[in-house]
């Protein structure tokens, strides 16, 4: 089999979210001794970008999203340790995702954290409810380049515009990259508040995080 | 009973209330708190809020206890409240319902998923609806559960109530307009919602939130091809924009909103109102338009 085919197998294993087909595909790269990275991108990666589009396109909802991002999960979990040569994966960079103080509505920002980890960024997920100062000082402790703040309530979401001034105020708005998102989230919003970008779904989160570190 | 008698009356179009989040921040309540405790904290608001919603032409409002399940008031450690809070919110519509109006009992979401998108089951989705159905059961009306993105959840809460109480029940779904139809993020689509809304015998069978007026057109429009149940609508009044104080207001007017309802009206919707972003100047604009009818 050509390994444009095998890649293809491997992404549709991804697409139809045939997880046990997905495993053993990983398996059978790592037995073959393939390069495990172009593996990785051109075939689990090249998956998960289809589940995104399939997602954009209102064919797939939140269950298939949340298991084609878990399947790919599990299968980079098996395959990272076999990256050949000392070679790592290079993580595209380092995210802090939180949903902000006084809400505590998690399901979009696990899944913008579960996307872009797909999409191979180190991402830390602190939950829901999170004060604004906690955010940072984890930002900060992590070193991270995106931090990424999640409201779901018009209620909940001056929060967000906290962690921009805060950041303003400490003197350390050039360090990271602020996006926010949630379902009253909105560019304008995003202008009022001085952060840098606003994506309104997973896919769009991790186009954003990508431009925004210029990837 | 009324409800019932409204049903039948062919002619009789009911006017359900509009939004309780909204109403609250005007009165300049601090954002960040789940409204159901102010049930507690600041129950002459909650009761303004109602009477204005009745005063402006309301057949029935619901009470505000949309987060006051167990699963979601555990969130915000309030499940020790939960008796209290509910009971509140009954007796906040109560004092302030006029006469020949219902009360309704709102029961929304638990805020928590089935596997693969979050870890709930089915048993305590059950156990968290019935903890607060047992409260308000001597005191409503009728029943609105609504928001839903879940129809299993739906159907849990369902036979929930139906376990608990005889009372009419409206089953709301909310759902997205996607390029293929309407779907519930969940993916269940309308169709398949109001197949087994259908099945489950409810004596309405709604949508609401999530979709502005003018998508929610199209909603009903093809609700009504799929069933002859009585239809509920309750959309949003547009998007929500930010003012320069961080608060939020909706711009989409209110004679555009009940003109869009006249629509719905038109099309077949029995019960209408209005969801996020909708207040009592948006009923009155509705109730003119059902008295012209």
């Amino acid at each position: 089999m050509s390994q444009e085919k095998f890649y293809e197998e491997i992404s549709d294993a991804i697409v139809n979210l045939h997880e046990d087909k997905a495993i053993e595909l990983a398996n059978k790269a790592i037995g073959k001794n393939l390069n495990i990275l172009n593996v990785i991108e051109e075939g689990f990666g090249a998956g998960i970008r289809r589940v995104g589009e399939l997602w954009d396109a209102g064919e797939f909802f939140l269950p298939e999203l949340m298991r084609g991002a878990k399947i790919m999960q599990d299968c980079l979990d098996l395959l990272i340790p076999h990256l050949q040569g000392g070679i790592e994966r290079k993580t595209l960079g380092k995210v802090v995702i939180a949903t902000i103080e006084g809400d505590i509505h998690s399901i979009g920002k696990t899944i913008v954290a579960t996307m872009l980890r797909a999409y191979g960024f180190e991402v830390y997920d602190l939950g829901a409810d999170v004060p604004a100062e906690k955010i940072i000082e984890e930002a900060i402790e992590k070193n991270v380049d995106i931090i990424g703040v999640s409201a779901l309530l018009t209620t909940t979401m001056l929060g967000q515009k906290k962690v921009v001034e805060i950041l303003k105020k400490r003197g350390i708005s050039n360090k990271f990259k602020v996006i926010l998102g949630g379902a009253p989230v909105t560019s304008k919003w995003v202008e009022e508040c001085g952060a840098d970008g606003y994506a309104g779904n997973a896919v769009e989160a991790v186009e954003l995080a990508k431009s925004l570190l210029h990837i | 009973m009324l409800f019932h008698d409204w049903l039948k009356n062919d002619s009789k179009i009911i006017l359900f209330d509009g939004a309780m989040g909204t109403e609250i921040f005007k009165r300049g309540i601090e954002p960040g708190k789940i409204p159901d405790i102010l049930n507690i904290e600041k129950p002459d608001i909650i009761s303004e809020i109602h009477k204005s919603y009745y005063d402006a032409g309301s057949d029935m409002c619901q009470i505000c206890t949309f987060g006051s399940s167990s699963l979601n008031l555990k969130k915000y450690k309030l499940e020790d409240q939960i008796e209290e809070i509910n009971k509140k919110a009954l007796e906040n519509l109560k004092k302030v319902c006029s006469p020949n109006c219902l009360i309704v009992g709102d029961i929304g979401p638990s805020g928590e998923f089935r596997p693969p998108v979050g870890n709930i089951t089915i048993e305590q989705w059950q156990a968290s609806f019935a903890n607060q159905v047992k409260i308000l059961e001597n005191g409503v009306d009728l029943w609105h559960i609504e928001t839903f993105s879940d129809i299993e959840e739906m159907k849990t809460a369902i036979k929930v109530v139906r376990e608990a109480s005889k009372k009419p029940i409206i089953a709301s779904m909310t759902y997205k307009k996607t390029p293929r139809g309407y779907f519930t993020i969940m993916g269940d689509s309308l169709e398949k919602c109001i197949q087994i809304l259908e099945q489950e015998k409810v004596d309405v069978i709604g949508a609401n939130c999530t979709i502005g007026s003018n998508d929610m057109i199209g909603l009903i429009e093809e609700s009504v091809k799929l069933t002859n149940n009585p239809l509920s609508a309750k959309p949003n009044a547009g998007q929500p924009k930010i003012d320069e104080n961080g608060r939020p207001y909706y711009e989409y007017p209110d004679k555009a909103f009940a003109k869009d309802i006249l629509d719905m009206i038109n099309l077949g919707a029995k019960i209408v109102g209005g969801c996020c972003g909708t207040s009592p100047e948006t009923i009155k604009e509705i109730r003119k338009i059902i008295d012209s009818l």
